[in-house]
């Protein structure tokens, strides 16, 4: 009740500041059902606003507040202002994006087209033959485990840490979620591969399993993808995320997708299908106990940590608005690539079509 | 200074793999014995009491990658490991229908029995690897 009744003297003393208005403006950056909540919210903690409704397929911003003789250019501005370090801009007219976006793919073709061909380069010079140690000890298994976040494994999980660094470092969350993701991975690797120790092969990974959810993060990894591009508006509405119902009612603007995600699908790497993980995998199974499981899987994770770090930590670095547009379009394409090397691996695995790519 | 911290990330991460691949991968340089594509077509063959026998190394990937075989007779693949970690070490035969993990370091051999004349493929477990036989 004095809640309400604070809020209602709030706005008396807003309306009574100046005339209250609706003002409706373009916004654009906004790429995710979150960004909406995210400029709401944003927005609303400014003293002479009531009340604000995002819509992110219209493109538009409906503002009403007390904002006395002010114009409505230096409206816009002010609130470009506030939102400008999620990479939305407020303005009066839509802002013109086909031109700059065909002057930044002129840039980010050719990087994303050069860290393919390395890639492609990588398996071709036979990496994992620089394995030679014929004992499993935990300084073979953590270089098994770089090898492997630079060969197979950086296709699968790599592409998803691409995909996820750059679609959060896009809503502005850069640090937090990529952390929760790394820590998530460390954690569950060292948990999951004791079981493996402890409980055998009940847990053996199903290759069934793990081959529906390398079609599944093939897709998954193909939308971020397209959306990372940002020249489609459609794909905005596929974007796997939190209903807007859940993530309301979390503490803050989808606090609960930016930290549970990253942590979910860290969990999640344990069973993607990545060759080098699974043979560890088989290690840890028989080893029969559950501290060496654990040590054995958290070594190897260990091992894949470096190179990973180095893709989700990738996208912190730009703050210079061009250069992240650059960026996310370039991850975009490698995403792509890697979405479509996925699935073309996994119909090949699963026999419904011929070898295309032999590495 | 984005870019300084950019390039010291990636001189960093540049150092530590390099270091341990360095340190812990020339343990046993001397047993390199996985010849990569040395084997000609025909040489990986043997015929046993009747049964072919057709032999594939399995190190980062299936080595001969085509091989040339017999139709009409049964038939052996024996594929042999040594310090193989990666993806290759999980066979799939999906004409057969067969799925196998393979030891890290051994020798295993799976029965595909009386072999039909045409092409058979076999690939990992990720579909990244794979190898062909010729039946004719």
């Amino acid at each position: 009740m004095e809640d309400n009744q604070k809020i209602i003297e709030d706005n008396i003393s807003k309306i009574s500041i100046g005339m209250q208005k609706t003002f409706t403006f373009h916004i654009s950056g906004m790429h995710c059902k979150s960004c909406e909540l995210l400029s709401e919210s944003e927005l609303s903690e400014l003293p002479e606003i009531i009340s604000v409704k995002a819509n992110m397929k219209t493109s538009k911003i409906e503002v009403i507040g007390g904002f006395q003789d002010e114009n409505q250019e230096s409206i816009a501005m002010r609130l470009t202002e506030v939102l400008k370090k999620h990479g939305y801009t407020i303005s009066l007219e839509p802002i013109g994006r086909i031109e700059n976006i065909w002057s930044d793919f002129k840039i980010a073709l050719p990087i994303a087209f050069v860290i393919i061909a390395s890639f492609f380069l990588l398996q071709k010079m036979g990496l994992v033959n620089l394995i030679y140690s014929g004992s499993t000890s935990y300084g073979t298994i953590f270089v098994v485990g770089i090898v492997a976040s630079l060969s197979s494994c950086m296709a699968v999980v790599g592409g998803l840490v691409l995909s996820m660094s750059a679609t959060f470092a896009s809503s502005g969350n850069k640090m937090i979620p990529q952390t929760l993701f790394h820590v998530g991975r460390l954690i569950s690797f060292f948990i999951l591969g004791g079981l493996l120790g402890a409980i055998g092969s009940t847990l053996a990974i199903n290759s069934t399993v793990s081959l529906i959810l390398g079609f599944v993060v093939g897709i998954v990894m193909f939308i971020l993808g397209l959306n990372l591009l940002g020249i489609f508006q459609w794909t905005k509405y596929i974007t796997p995320s939190m209903p807007r119902f859940i993530s309301k009612h979390a503490i803050g603007v989808s606090k609960l997708n930016h930290s549970l995600t990253p942590l979910f699908v860290g969990i999640v790497t344990f069973f993607l299908p990545c060759g080098f993980t699974q043979s560890m995998q088989i290690i840890a199974l028989s080893t029969g106990s559950f501290f060496s499981g654990a040590l054995t899987m958290l070594v190897f994770a260990l091992g894949t940590l470096p190179v990973l770090a180095l893709i989700s930590f990738s996208s912190v670095g730009f703050k210079d608005k061009n250069k992240s547009r650059i960026f996310l379009k370039t991850a975009g394409l490698i995403v792509i690539a890697f979405a479509i090397l996925n699935l073309l691996n996994a119909l090949v695995a699963s026999g419904f079509i011929r070898p295309i790519f032999n590495f | 200074m984005e870019n300084k911290n950019i390039i010291i990330s990636i001189l960093i991460t540049a150092m530590l793999v390099g270091g341990a691949i360095f340190f812990v991968g020339r343990e046993n340089n001397s047993d390199m014995n996985v010849n990569q594509g040395v084997l000609i077509s025909g040489d990986n063959i043997l015929i046993e009491n009747g049964r072919q026998i057709i032999d594939i190394d399995v190190k980062g990937g299936y080595w001969p990658r085509k091989t040339v075989a017999k139709a009409g007779i049964p038939t052996i693949i024996r594929f042999k490991t040594s310090s193989t970690f990666d993806c290759s070490l999980s066979v799939r035969l999906p004409s057969e229908g067969i799925r196998k993990i393979l030891p890290q370091t051994g020798s295993s051999d799976i029965d595909i029995g009386t072999s039909t004349a045409g092409q058979f493929f076999g690939t990992c477990g990720m579909g990244m690897y794979s190898f062909e036989i010729d039946f004719n």
